[in-house]
Order: C-alpha cells, then sequence, then structure tokens
C-alpha cells in the first residue's frame, strides 16, 4: 500500500492555511508542505479577532495559499489521496470559506472530502510529530478551548475536564489586553514575564487541589485587573511583574489541573497515558511546557508537545487528520454543513464547543 | 465552448452550464434558497455536470456572481469558483448581480435606463442604473430606498430586484412613474454565464462586492493607564 497524500485546509479563526502531508500505511507522518498566512495585521486594530473582517480575508487568499502549499509539495490535484478540511468549531464566515473551497476541489479532482474537527485536529498533531500511540491524555489549550481529554483512538475522545469560564489563551489575551500589550498577547505576556518577578504579587490559583479536573480563569484575571488598577499608573516593572505573577499562577494551575486529569484518565482507561499530549497555540509558552515536563515525570508518562508552528492553527494538522480518517476509510459527503460548534465529545455536559 | 456558472449571492442557489456557440442552457438548476447554499452549491454542480455529460476540463471558464448580496453567500459563490478554477487550471470571473439583473432588460430593449435594485434591509438597497449600451450611470453603491429613488428619478426609468418594490414605493412626487418595476429575487443564471463570457477575467476578478464595510469597532476599553 502506498501513502496516502492530504490536502489539508484551515480557516477556522485568522489564520488561512493549508498543508500537504503524508501517511504511510505503518502510521508514520510527516509534512511536505505547510502555509500559512497570518491575519493579524488585519485584526490588530481591534485588539480580537473581528469575525466578518475574518471571512473577508480568508475568500481573498485561500486559493493562493492553497496553489503554493501544492507547488511546494511539488504535485496536482491528481496526485492526492483527500482533500481535508476544518468544517468547525469556529468562526462560522471563514469555515463556510474553507469547507466550501474543500468541496470545490474535491468534486474537481475527483478525490474523497474529509471534513475534519479542528480540535480533532489539534488532538492528533502529535501523533504526526511524536509518533504517540493510544490512549493519551490531552491538554488542549488555545485561544478558544482549554480541556483534557483521553484520546483513545481516531474518532474516540472522552472529555475529563474543561475550563468554566475563559480559555487559557484568553485569558493571555486578556491580560496582554489590559496591560496594553500588543495583539496576539500571548507571546507578549510570556516575554514580559521572563523579565518580571513571578513572586510580587501572590495572585490565587483557582480550583488548585480539586478533585474534578475542570479549569478556572477568570477569577486569576480578575485578581491581576485589580492589582494593576491598584498600581495604575503603571511603570515597565510593574507589568513585567504581573505577566510574571500571573504566568506562575496559570503555571500552577495548570500542573495540578494536569495531576488531577490522569488520576482521572486511569479510572477511564483502566491504564496510564502513553503521553501526556500539549495541544493548541498556549502549548508554544516556554514556561508552561517545562512545567509540564516535570508533571509528566510525575505521573510516570513522557509529554509531547508539537512544535510551535503545528501547535497554533496550520493546514498540516487538518491534513494529518484527514489523512488518519481516511486511512479508516472515514470521508464525508458534499453535502456536509459548516459547523460553528462541534464538541469533539458530545456527551461531555455543558461542552463549550 | 462551455461556460460554468454559479450564483449564491440572493435568495437563490443556481448553477448552468452554457454553449457559447449555440448560446443554449446545456444544464442547469436554481432553487429559491435563503440559507443552506454551502450545502447546496456544489452538490447541485456535480449534478449539473452529469446531465450535461461534462467535465471540468471541458469549460473555458468559471462564472460567478460576486455581490452585492448576502455576504455569506457570495464567498460560497466565490469559494467553490475559484476552487474549480485552480483544479480546471481555467480562470473564475466576477459577475455582479447588479448587472446580471439590468443585463436581460437592456439586452431587449437600451434605450430606457433601468435601475438595479437589491434589498441590503434596514430601508436601504445596492443600486447601479443602466444606460444605452449598458453603460453605467450610477455606479454601484448602498444608498437608502429614498436615495435611489431620487437618484433614479429621470425619464422612463425600468426598476428591477429585489429592492425594485421598495424603490418605487420611495419615488418622489411630482416626478415621472417609473416605467416597469420587475421585483426578482435573483438573477437569471443563463445571463450570469453571458456576462461571464464576455468579462476580460483580467479585470473581473471573483472577488466579493460588498458595498458595505465589515461590522467591527476597535475595541480600546478595559486598558490600563501606564506610565
Ligand atoms: N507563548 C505563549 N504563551 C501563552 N499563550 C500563547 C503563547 N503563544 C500563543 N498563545 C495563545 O494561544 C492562543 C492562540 O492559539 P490557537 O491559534 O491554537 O488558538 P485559536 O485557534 O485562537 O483557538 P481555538 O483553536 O480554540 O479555536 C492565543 O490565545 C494566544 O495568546
Ligand atoms: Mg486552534
Amino acid at each position: 500500500m502506498a501513502d496516502l497524500l492530504v490536502l489539508g485546509i484551515e480557516t477556522t479563526c485568522d489564520e488561512t492555511a493549508a498543508a500537504v502531508v503524508a501517511r504511510a500505511p505503518s502510521g508514520a507522518g510527516h509534512v511536505i508542505s505547510n502555509v500559512v498566512r497570518s491575519q493579524v495585521e488585519e485584526h490588530s486594530p481591534y485588539g480580537g479577532v473581528v469575525p466578518e473582517i475574518a471571512a473577508r480575508a480568508h475568500v481573498e487568499v485561500l486559493d493562493i495559499v492553497i496553489a503554493e502549499a501544492m507547488r511546494q509539495a511539488g504535485i496536482g490535484f491528481s496526485d492526492l489521496s483527500g482533500i481535508a478540511a476544518a468544517a468547525g468549531p469556529g468562526l462560522i464566515g471563514g469555515v463556510i470559506v474553507g469547507l466550501t473551497t474543500a468541496k470545490a476541489l474535491a468534486l474537481a479532482a475527483d478525490r474523497p472530502l474529509i471534513a475534519v474537527n479542528h480540535l480533532e485536529a489539534h488532538a492528533l498533531t502529535a501523533r504526526l510529530t511524536d509518533g504517540v500511540a493510544f490512549p493519551y491524555l490531552l491538554l488542549l489549550v488555545s485561544g478558544g478551548h482549554t480541556q483534557l481529554l483521553a484520546v483513545e483512538d481516531v474518532g474516540r475522545y472522552r472529555r475529563i475536564g474543561t475550563t468554566i469560564d475563559d480559555a487559557v489563551g484568553e485569558a493571555f489575551d486578556k491580560v496582554a489586553k489590559m496591560l496594553s500589550l500588543p495583539y496576539p498577547g500571548g507571546p507578549e505576556v510570556e516575554s514580559q514575564a521572563l523579565r518580571g518577578d513571578p513572586e510580587r504579587f501572590a495572585f490565587p490559583r483557582p480550583l488548585f487541589g480539586r478533585r474534578e479536573p475542570d479549569f478556572s480563569l477568570s477569577g486569576l484575571k480578575t485578581a491581576v485587573r485589580v492589582e494593576a488598577d491598584r498600581l495604575a499608573p503603571l511603570t515597565d516593572t510593574d507589568v513585567a511583574d504581573l505577566c510574571a505573577s500571573f504566568q506562575a499562577s496559570v503555571v500552577d494551575v495548570i500542573c495540578d489541573r494536569v495531576r488531577a486529569g490522569a488520576r482521572q484518565f486511569r479510572d477511564i482507561a483502566g491504564c496510564g497515558p502513553t503521553a501526556l499530549v500539549v495541544a493548541g497555540g498556549v502549548g508554544a509558552n516556554i514556561a508552561i511546557r517545562l512545567a509540564l515536563q516535570k508533571t509528566a515525570a510525575e505521573i510516570g508518562t513522557r509529554i509531547a508537545v508539537p512544535p510551535p508552528a503545528l501547535c497554533t492553527d496550520n493546514g498540516a494538522m487538518i491534513a494529518w487528520a484527514g489523512a488518519e480518517r481516511l486511512a479508516r476509510g472515514l470521508t464525508d459527503t458534499l453535502t456536509i454543513s459548516p459547523r460553528a460548534r462541534w464538541p469533539l465529545d458530545p456527551s461531555a455536559t455543558g461542552a463549550k464547543a | 465552448m462551455y461556460i460554468l456558472a454559479l450564483d449564491t449571492a440572493l435568495t437563490a442557489c443556481s448553477v448552468a452550464v452554457l454553449n457559447l456557440e449555440t448560446d443554449s442552457v446545456v444544464a442547469g438548476d436554481s432553487v429559491f434558497m435563503e440559507r443552506g447554499h454551502a450545502e447546496a452549491l456544489v452538490p447541485m454542480v456535480e449534478q449539473v455536470l452529469r446531465d450535461a455529460r461534462l467535465h471540468f476540463s471541458d469549460f473555458d471558464r468559471i462564472a460567478v456572481t460576486v455581490g452585492p448580496g448576502s455576504f455569506t453567500g457570495l464567498r460560497v459563490g466565490i469559494s467553490a469558483a475559484r476552487g474549480f478554477a485552480l483544479v480546471a487550471g481555467k480562470p473564475a470571473v466576477g459577475v455582479t448581480t447588479l448587472a446580471a439583473l439590468a443585463t436581460p432588460f437592456l439586452a431587449f430593449d437600451d434605450s430606457l435606463p433601468v435601475l438595479a435594485a437589491i434589498d441590503a434591509r434596514h430601508g436601504h438597497v445596492f443600486m447601479q442604473m443602466f444606460g444605452t449600451g449598458g453603460r453605467t450611470l450610477i455606479a454601484p453603491r448602498i444608498a437608502s430606498t429614498k436615495e435611489a429613488a431620487r437618484a433614479a428619478a429621470m425619464g422612463g426609468v425600468r426598476l428591477v430586484g429585489s429592492g425594485a418594490g421598495l424603490v418605487a414605493d420611495a419615488w418622489p412626487p411630482g416626478e415621472q412613474a417609473p416605467v416597469s418595476c420587475e421585483t426578482l429575487a435573483a438573477p437569471d443564471i443563463a445571463w450570469i454565464a453571458r456576462l461571464g463570457a464576455a468579462a476580460d477575467p483580467a479585470t473581473a476578478e471573483p472577488k466579493p462586492l460588498y458595498l458595505r464595510p465589515p461590522d467591527a469597532k476597535p475595541q480600546d476599553r478595559a486598558r490600563i493607564a501606564r506610565v
């Protein structure tokens, strides 16, 4: 059996991305091309992603991004085994552009369409980059999601915990915004934190020590705001110290929640996870990565974090998830709907998305 | 010479294949539709191609309506057209909904001007006025129905489009009434194909014509003063 070659399209948020990925029958994968066009400049005056601006930007450039991914891969559409697109969850205007384009390509090239859940793509990326075997514990930490999941197989995800308010990336972004740091805020807060004193402010560690592996970030964000208001006007040192103390609190909370998640994982799966996989844009944060490395060792497993370019939104993860599904014969019809909301584990109550 | 035409910009989902030599529609379909274009369009193309017994490689180009219309709807059509064009290696060309609505009237008789008006909600219309030879008399714009009526109130105007009745209702008293008022929900797909065939791919790009800025306000609150 030959390798599967899959084109992946990602347009659920503020990156227009396309990539070609190969999957060998053994399950090994590699990225052949990976093109991302970020919309950060279009959104930065607004301090966040504006849905209509995002949709407008996607439709302007998506075909160009796809053509570039195909060119870099040095292949034609007839060489593909399938065409995958993120069909949600995300900003619906962008999802419609990506999914409709994928349907058109699939029909014109006479290749199967694979409608991929964006979160599933984040969840499966570690199998592409690190060859992780099932079942594993997934910490999904991005701008819109903060979840712990037991990944048992392709298409089998059980949610162990979730945030009850803000996502971790969202908290980073909101703290950055209140401190007038440029958008997107996560990397800015991290670089400020490097220069600051993580012990100057004793911010709360919400839900620390609880048995249920859920998250809560909004109280922490409020505590940062209260402290900043008290100090205003803020000096550069104040900003750095606020960021460092905030990040220290996030690191403690995440590690504690992962430990709680690992205990639940054992109860559910009957064995320990083969790995602790970190996915989503917050996985780019070095302090969080280093702390989780220790946590993984404590819970008797290894950590797998895809490189930052594959942690944030990208086409390669969509192509890879498409290849994983295609290898199991899972394809979709041209009538499939784009979805703004699409929980990975629909049985989980109050699933945020 | 065949051309594939797509339209999802207004309240229809329409696909047609036009044979340019015979000026005949080889196969086509058109369904009234307010939402659901993202699900319906590509399967409809698949069926129309099957009916026409043609493949993408048989087309010289792909024509698509670029608006003005529903932002989501026009992005569905444009995304599909650009996707087909990419695989087929043929150009996709954009046709405005306003031109597609007005052209059949002008083709029949261009001695009287035509105002194409599309309901843009909240008492507004997307409009364009055409004269002899299809010349633009008033460029595409968004206007209140009153403004549109005032601008269009010259002798013997014909109105067409989902906003035609709204403009007629706002007609300035004392001005010569429109000679006809055709409240069409969406353009005829065959005319979209013909306009696409006549268009210059270098200028008729398959890019959205929104006529309305995105709804977005810069967010500046929630910031704390810095030294
Ligand atoms: N170094 C970092 N430290 C902390 N947070 C970061 C870092 N880099 C990126 N982030 C955060 O990651 C988020 C972006 O990640 P990603 O692109 O995966 O999320 P998203 O696509 O916006 O959300 P989702 O995938 O849930 O829809 C932003 O909130 C950003 O601030
Ligand atoms: Mg993401």
